[in-house]
């Protein structure tokens, strides 16, 4: 599904060493967390996935696509295959709850009649069903980051990308979000979920990827593994 | 809906979204097409007239008022006997007559037919070309035709009253006419560009206004050609309704215009009726185009930023 090899990422405009020689595969239906600090390299590793960024060297493999032979016209279809979770929602203030879900699916084409039967039954599945004429300011955090869930789920991906997203909501809620993404993850989509808490990445017991000064320091999907 | 009807109705919502500056550029747009239409306007009057008198450039021979009708078609044969003169044609009193009435208008003619029609007989003479390009050789041309007179048994029937030559008058209007065509295109496309760095500018006013959308649509899996229809279809309107306004004004200005100088000018003006539904369907199509390449102007440049780059984090 993801597979990194020897990716290295430089930026020209700094000179910054983002990413040096990261290995790692990552396999359908995972659920991974993706911990370090801040400046890692952790938002380079997801920008690479979503090809916003390119590799100084090294090859990218998602979703069998070869990210550094796809045409910059087929990067949209790569985005279709994935749904990202923004830390700070990205929802559109003058679209409700409803709006702001279906108008992923407008953006990659569907039909009305089909977006009709879908955006309920995400909201529900999210558990939003009652809040769908609300706008985005009458939420909570927690709530407004179930609608960015949803909104990264309506038009099916293989794979959700959540970069922080309990970064913004309190800590009783940022568990209720990762149990929604693990309860998503058995449903068979692979789970990516970048993250500085620890005691939440702990208190899940799932694969864990440490990215330190642009380099994986620790992976529990290793034999050697060390908890951190 | 169809995604289409969709990206329709949000490239109208975005017109009116941002209202203040769709109009602030409907209202440059509309000052740009008027005065391109005023151009191509007096360019159309200035070459009809020119081609009015272009028309007396082959040199009119009037012949004197009371010769009948047999004299003079005979007297034909003596004005194409000048040296240099190479055709002659005769013009009957009522076509003479008609051609004035094309200049000046039906109101002046009224009482003037039949026996009432105050046109002498006259001839289109036509002198070769050398003698057009020599003001001296002409002259002389000029001056014979002027001795023409019918003698037949000795007896004078008759003869050449006047000769009217406008030649000096339409090489100089034909100058002008290059001059004022020439000006006219050159105004027009300045125009052209002003009215496209308008149109790209609102766009891009539009576009800067959402590019929180931008970025949501282009991380969903957004292609760039759906990013970009709502901001054409906003430029094509914009250019629309401009092309539109302008002809309308254009219609207005013209017949006022024409209502208070008819009556001062010897030939009568081309009305902007005539041309409007050429002008209106270049307005449509000119606005429209500029419409989408200023669209497309804004739009390529910032769909190439990714991520948080659009929103300019």
């Amino acid at each position: 599904m993801i597979e990194f090899k020897n990716v290295s990422k430089v930026y020209s405009s700094n000179g910054a060493h983002a990413l040096d020689n990261v290995t790692l595969s990552i396999a359908k239906g995972e659920f991974v967390f993706i911990v370090g600090a801040s400046g890692a390299g952790k938002s380079t590793f997801l920008k690479l996935i979503m090809r916003e960024e390119q590799p100084t060297s090294g090859s990218i493999t998602v979703n069998d696509m070869f990210l550094e032979r796809l045409p910059r016209r087929k990067v949209p279809y790569l985005r279709r295959t994935m749904g990202i979770v923004f830390q700070d929602f990205r929802l559109i203030s003058k679209m409700t709850v409803y709006e702001n879900v279906a108008f992923a699916m407008r953006c990659v084409g569907k039909k009305g009649s089909t977006i009709k039967k879908r955006v309920p039954y995400i909201l529900d599945l999210v558990g939003l069903s009652d809040k769908a004429n609300d706008h985005p300011n009458e939420l909570s955090g927690g709530e407004q980051q179930r609608v960015s869930l949803a909104r990264a789920l309506v038009n099916n991906p293989s794979m959700i990308i959540a970069d922080e997203p309990t970064g913004n909501v309190d800590p009783e809620m940022s568990y209720e979000i990762i149990e929604l993404l693990s309860e998503i993850n058995k449903r068979g989509t692979t789970v990516l979920v970048v993250t500085h808490e620890h005691d939440l990445v702990k208190s899940f017991g799932k694969r864990v990827i440490n990215i330190e000064s642009g380099r994986v320091v620790a992976d529990s999907a290793d034999e050697e593994y060390i908890a951190i | 809906m169809s995604s289409f009807g969709y990206l329709i109705k949000e490239g109208f919502k975005n017109l009116f979204n941002n209202r203040m500056m769709s109009l602030a550029s409907i209202g440059v747009l509309v000052s740009c097409l008027v005065l391109t239409g005023s151009a191509v306007w007096l360019t159309v009057n200035v070459t009809n007239s020119v081609d009015s008198v272009s028309d007396s450039n082959v040199t009119k021979v009037f012949l004197d008022d009371d010769m009948d009708r047999l004299h003079a078609v005979a007297i034909g044969q003596d004005l194409l006997a000048v040296d240099h003169v190479t055709e002659v044609q005769f013009i009957e009193k009522d076509e003479a007559m008609e051609g004035y009435r094309e200049q000046l208008g039906d109101e002046i003619f009224q009482n003037m037919t039949g026996k009432g029609n105050p046109f002498p007989y006259s001839y289109s003479i036509t002198v070769d070309a050398e003698t057009m390009q020599n003001v001296d050789q002409y002259d002389k041309v000029v001056e014979e035709l002027k001795q023409v007179k019918l003698v037949r048994n000795g007896e004078e029937l008759g003869g050449v009253a006047s000769v009217n030559s406008h030649r000096e008058l339409a090489q100089k209007l034909t100058t002008l006419s290059s001059l004022v065509t020439m000006m006219s295109f050159w105004i027009i496309l300045a125009l052209a560009v002003i009215s496209l760095f308008i149109i790209a500018n609102t766009i891009r006013m539009t576009m800067f206004s959402h590019r929180f959308e931008i970025s949501i649509m282009k991380s969903v899996g957004a292609t760039n050609t759906f990013v970009r229809i709502p901001f054409i279809i906003e430029g094509a309107v914009i250019g629309l309704i401009s092309a539109i306004v302008s002809v309308g004004i254009l219609y207005i200005l013209s017949n006022v215009l024409i209502g208070a100088i008819k009556d001062i000018l010897p030939f009568k003006l081309t009305s902007f009726t005539d041309i409007m539904w050429y002008v209106a369907g270049s307005f449509a199509a000119a606005g429209i185009v500029v419409g989408i390449l200023g669209s497309l102007m804004s739009i390529s440049r910032f769909l190439k930023r990714e991520g948080n780059e659009i929103l300019g984090w």
